[in-house]
């Protein structure tokens, strides 16, 4: 019996030599990938190890810091945001529960100071980590403006600077306290008009008459319109058996291409683009960015893709069928961010230059090192220096003495154009603005949108742009050191 | 130097061993150096060294590597208890010291192991008896019925009982029948056969096991109990046929119950595909593996891992039962559990050394299927964490939180004990001229 004895031990042995090598594909093979796996709780709950970097403003206020704390005579850190409300959607919030959004997720990596090649180091070591800090392009006082502006309202704003593409200002309204959503995230969950969601860089709306610019870009853009070039308006333009009216059924008669911008005149914009076809109208869209995702440092989550939607599903922008005369005008499935329309507005305002929004300058480590640092790129050429021009001076005329009036600062020359996106429910319009100040050497570009409202783009929009604007060519540096 | 003075030798290191674990796990907890609960700690040694003690009066020639193997399984296991929960750590030194009881009882009362091949039925009709007991008054805990509900709120794992009986019970009726079994008298399908009047038995056992499954719901006790007794056929009979024969059978009848019966395919399913759902029926094994992952090649230390959350529960069901593995994979890392696994498989080397060395057919056996029964039940749990077998709910023998198990288990160390101190006593004997009784 011996002889068996031997073999059955064998054979029990073996057994736990594969359970040797099963365990090791676990703990040593496969663990970098369950690792990062999106709901493993360790990796979180490491973070709460980690004395996160700060994120801070341009101005230098802080946003977001770590306050270190113990339990059970262990040190922990816990997320402190000094500011509250201020810009939440967009800094986001970085707990165990609930996981990381906005810059705190997009940067986690410098935030967590596991970047380089001492966090392997680290890792081995087991020690705990400083994270490095994120310098913001955001500026609270152009924030702190959009903010109040919005207050009580649903609706976003979006600020950039056309020459550099740095974001100055991503307000989104209703908006919620980040240091509560350690303690009480359910509340802020069930709020009906969804504040964690950012509408500045993930609201789809439909862009109404601001849509307009492109159609502009595009008339000029295909050589056969001038910014003089005349129009007749009979008050209604007919395709495929259906009408087109203006807003109110207004007739303007005899007019041209920079009238038709300045009172937002749909027949002529939707003979424009009946004339130019679905093909040139969408080259035009894809230039500008259309139907592909924007281009910013956030989540891919938290950014929505502008362009034409059916049942939910992104379209391409250029199909021969579709109906150009109501794409041209800001309808047909067009569904658009703030942010998308404010890179529009900013690009005529750049000399037809589009340049890549972004919200970190640098990324400093608490040594004072630079670590990361981002300069200005441009994403593409949307029209000529020229078409820029001649559009950007119809759209000074939609503020000095069209639709876009209320925009207007004295001593300033704005260019604009405002939007009304209906709904069939006149309480529920979707109130536009889009422009950029000074018109002639242009330091910020706006996109607001206001949702529900009664009033329109230029009664509701434009006041608010134009209070933004004021604010972001008012600011100056800031020294010293950042603050809470 | 004498057996037991090599045997105090290796178990001071090894109550050493638990005791450094519990300090670290307590110093882990409160971030600061801590002796740890060491009236816990001197009481299980304790424990131990009144075996030593026992074995030393009563079965001085025994092997002595068993007892400091059991103390640092053991003594680990009350370290990942206490990191656990602290209150875990002081039921399971309540259980020890029973354990420590029936071990020092058996050693007392059981001078020659021989007297059970005597009651072999009676102790194999208590084994079925408590299997039915089970089944009939059973309660249902986490959708197995494995428990009876004794008095003051206590459970008892009559399985555990059972199925030290069930190998008592095969080594008897195996040690009678071995030679018409080894011996075919028939040719069917190919193969070499016996009769079938000797055969039939195996075919009980095989639909006793899937009975087991279905009514238990519990695929582990099954495996285990079908498992122990293909290793000890095989050791009666040294013919491999009937084992392949027998995982041929077992393996038919479980697609069969995991086809018919869908609370068993599902929980297939989740072995198969753990992540199809993360948060529901792969949850466990999910958490588990996370934990794996996280413990790495070094892992933290005692107590340093993440395995419990901030509110004090544990992040994966049934850590300190089941999953006692994945919390030393966590704290200790790869090299850790090897040494955790390389301690079971010495435990297996010495268990079947003492079967090698025994000196007739009934010992031989009854210490070979004692030493499978505690092998592969490591092995099945421990493969059911690392996910190269089914999960399945049976104990890591010495390790796992519960009285039923390790006061068993015990028992188990004190028979082979036995076991190894008659045979040497024989052969001691023998050399003297004396003749063996």
């Amino acid at each position: 019996m011996n002889r068996s004895i031997r073999t059955l031990y064998i054979a029990l042995a073996s057994a736990f030599a594969l359970l040797v090598v099963m365990l090791g594909y676990w703990q040593v093979v496969a663990a970098g990938g369950l690792d990062e796996r999106a709901d493993n709780p360790y990796k979180m709950e490491k973070q709460r190890l980690v004395d996160r970097g700060r994120i801070i403003s341009a101005d230098k206020i802080v946003l977001a810091e770590s306050v270190a704390y113990r339990e059970k005579g262990k040190k922990y850190y816990r997320r402190y945001y000094p500011q509250g409300t201020l810009a939440s959607q967009l800094v986001g919030y970085a707990t165990p529960q609930q996981g990381a959004t906005g810059l705190e997720q997009q940067y986690n990596r410098y935030l967590a100071g596991s970047y380089g090649t001492g966090a392997i180091l680290d890792r081995l070591r087991e020690e705990t980590k400083d994270g490095a800090d994120i310098r913001l392009t955001l500026d609270t006082r152009v924030q702190k403006t959009a903010e109040a502006l919005l207050s009580g309202r649903k609706g976003a704003v979006v600020a950039i600077e056309p020459k550099t593409g740095k974001v100055l200002a991503v307000a989104s309204s209703p908006t919620f306290d980040l240091n509560q959503v350690a303690g009480d995230f359910a509340s802020i969950r069930k709020e009906p008009d969804a504040p964690l969601l950012n509408r500045a860089t993930a609201g789809l709306y439909p862009p109404g008459s601001t849509f307009k610019v492109v159609t502009a870009v595009a008339a000029l853009a295909g050589g056969k319109w001038s910014a003089s070039s005349t129009f007749d308006d009979k008050g209604v333009y007919v395709v495929d058996g259906k009408p087109i009216y203006n807003s109110g059924k207004a007739k303007f008669g005899l007019h041209n291409l920079t009238d038709a911008l300045t009172f937002s005149i749909n027949t002529t914009f939707a003979q424009i683009g009946d004339t130019l076809g679905g093909r040139k109208l969408g080259g035009e869209m894809n230039l500008f960015g259309f139907g592909r995702p924007t281009e910013i440092d956030l989540p891919s989550g938290e950014v929505a893709t502008s362009g034409r939607y059916r049942d939910g599903k992104l379209l391409p922008n250029d199909q021969r069928d579709e109906d150009a005369s109501r794409i041209a005008i800001g309808q047909e499935n067009l569904q658009v961010t703030p942010l998308q329309m404010a890179m529009v507005a900013g690009a005529i305002g750049n000399g037809g230059r589009m340049m890549r929004p972004y919200l970190v300058r640098r990324v400093i480590t608490p040594d004072g090192v630079v670590v990361r640092q981002q300069r200005p790129e441009e994403v593409d050429s949307v029209a000529s220096a020229y078409i820029a021009s001649e559009v950007g001076r119809m759209m000074q005329n939609v503020v000095s003495e069209g639709t876009g009036t209320k925009a207007g600062l004295s001593g300033l020359s704005i260019a604009g154009k405002t939007g009304t996106a209906e709904t069939g429910d006149p309480e529920r319009n979707q109130a536009w603005f889009i422009g950029y100040a000074p018109a002639d050497n242009p330091k910020v570009a706006v996109a607001v949108v206001i949702e529900d409202t009664s009033g329109t783009g230029g009664t509701e929009a434009a006041p608010v742009a134009g209070e933004v604007m004021r604010t972001a060519l008012s600011i100056g540096p800031v020294p010293g050191e950042p603050t809470s | 130097m004498s057996l037991r003075s090599r045997e105090m030798g290796f178990l001071i290191p090894a109550l050493l061993l638990g005791m450094l674990g519990l300090a670290a796990g307590a110093s882990a907890r409160a971030d600061e150096l801590q002796a740890g609960p060491w009236q816990t700690a001197l009481g299980v040694a304790l424990v131990f060294i009144v075996m030593h003690a026992v074995l030393r009066l009563r079965a001085p020639l025994s092997d002595p590597y068993l007892v400091p193997i059991l103390a640092a399984l053991t003594g680990i296991g009350l370290a990942m208890l206490y990191r656990i929960d602290p209150g875990l750590a002081g039921d399971q030194a309540i259980w020890v010291t029973l354990g420590g009881i029936v071990f020092c009882a058996v050693i007392v009362f059981l001078p020659d192991q021989r007297v059970l091949e005597r009651y072999r039925y009676i102790i194999g009709l208590t084994a079925v008896l408590l299997l039915v007991a089970t089944m009939v008054f059973g309660t249902e805990v986490n959708g197995s019925r494995l428990w009876i509900e004794v008095g003051g709120g206590q459970r008892v794992q009559l399985g555990e009982l059972a199925k030290v009986l069930m190998v008592i019970f095969l080594a008897g009726y195996l040690r009678e029948k071995r030679e018409v079994l080894a011996i075919p008298t028939q040719r069917r399908l190919g193969m070499n056969l016996p009769a079938f009047r000797h055969l039939a038995p195996i075919l009980v056992f095989w639909g006793a096991a899937l009975v087991v499954v279905v009514v238990l719901n519990d695929f582990g006790t099954a495996l285990l109990f079908f498992g122990v007794f293909l290793a000890m056929l095989y050791l009666a009979t040294g013919r491999p046929l009937y084992v392949g024969l027998g995982i041929g059978l077992f393996a038919v009848g479980a697609m069969a119950i995991w086809a018919a019966v869908p609370r068993i395919g599902a929980r297939v399913d989740s072995w198969l595909h753990p992540f199809s759902d993360a948060q529901g029926t792969g949850y466990q094994m999910v958490q588990s593996l996370y934990a794996l992952a996280d413990g790495g090649v070094v892992g933290p230390g005692f107590g340093r891992a993440l395995l419990v959350t901030e509110g004090g529960d544990p992040r994966i069901p049934a850590l300190e039962t089941d999953f006692i593995f994945s919390a030393v994979s966590n704290d200790l890392g790869y090299v850790g559990a090897i040494g955790v696994m390389l301690l079971y498989v010495l435990l297996m080397a010495r268990g079947f050394a003492i079967a090698t060395a025994a000196r007739d057919g009934f010992s031989k056996l009854l210490a070979g299927g004692l030493t499978a029964v505690v092998g592969l039940q490591a092995f099945i749990i421990i493969g059911g964490v690392v996910r190269l077998v089914p999960l399945t709910g049976v104990t890591l023998p010495f390790m796992s939180y519960g009285g039923s198990s390790v006061v068993v288990n015990f028992g188990i160390a004190a028979i082979l004990l036995v076991i190894s101190n008659r045979s040497r006593q024989g052969l001691v004997e023998a050399v003297r001229g004396v003749p063996a009784t």
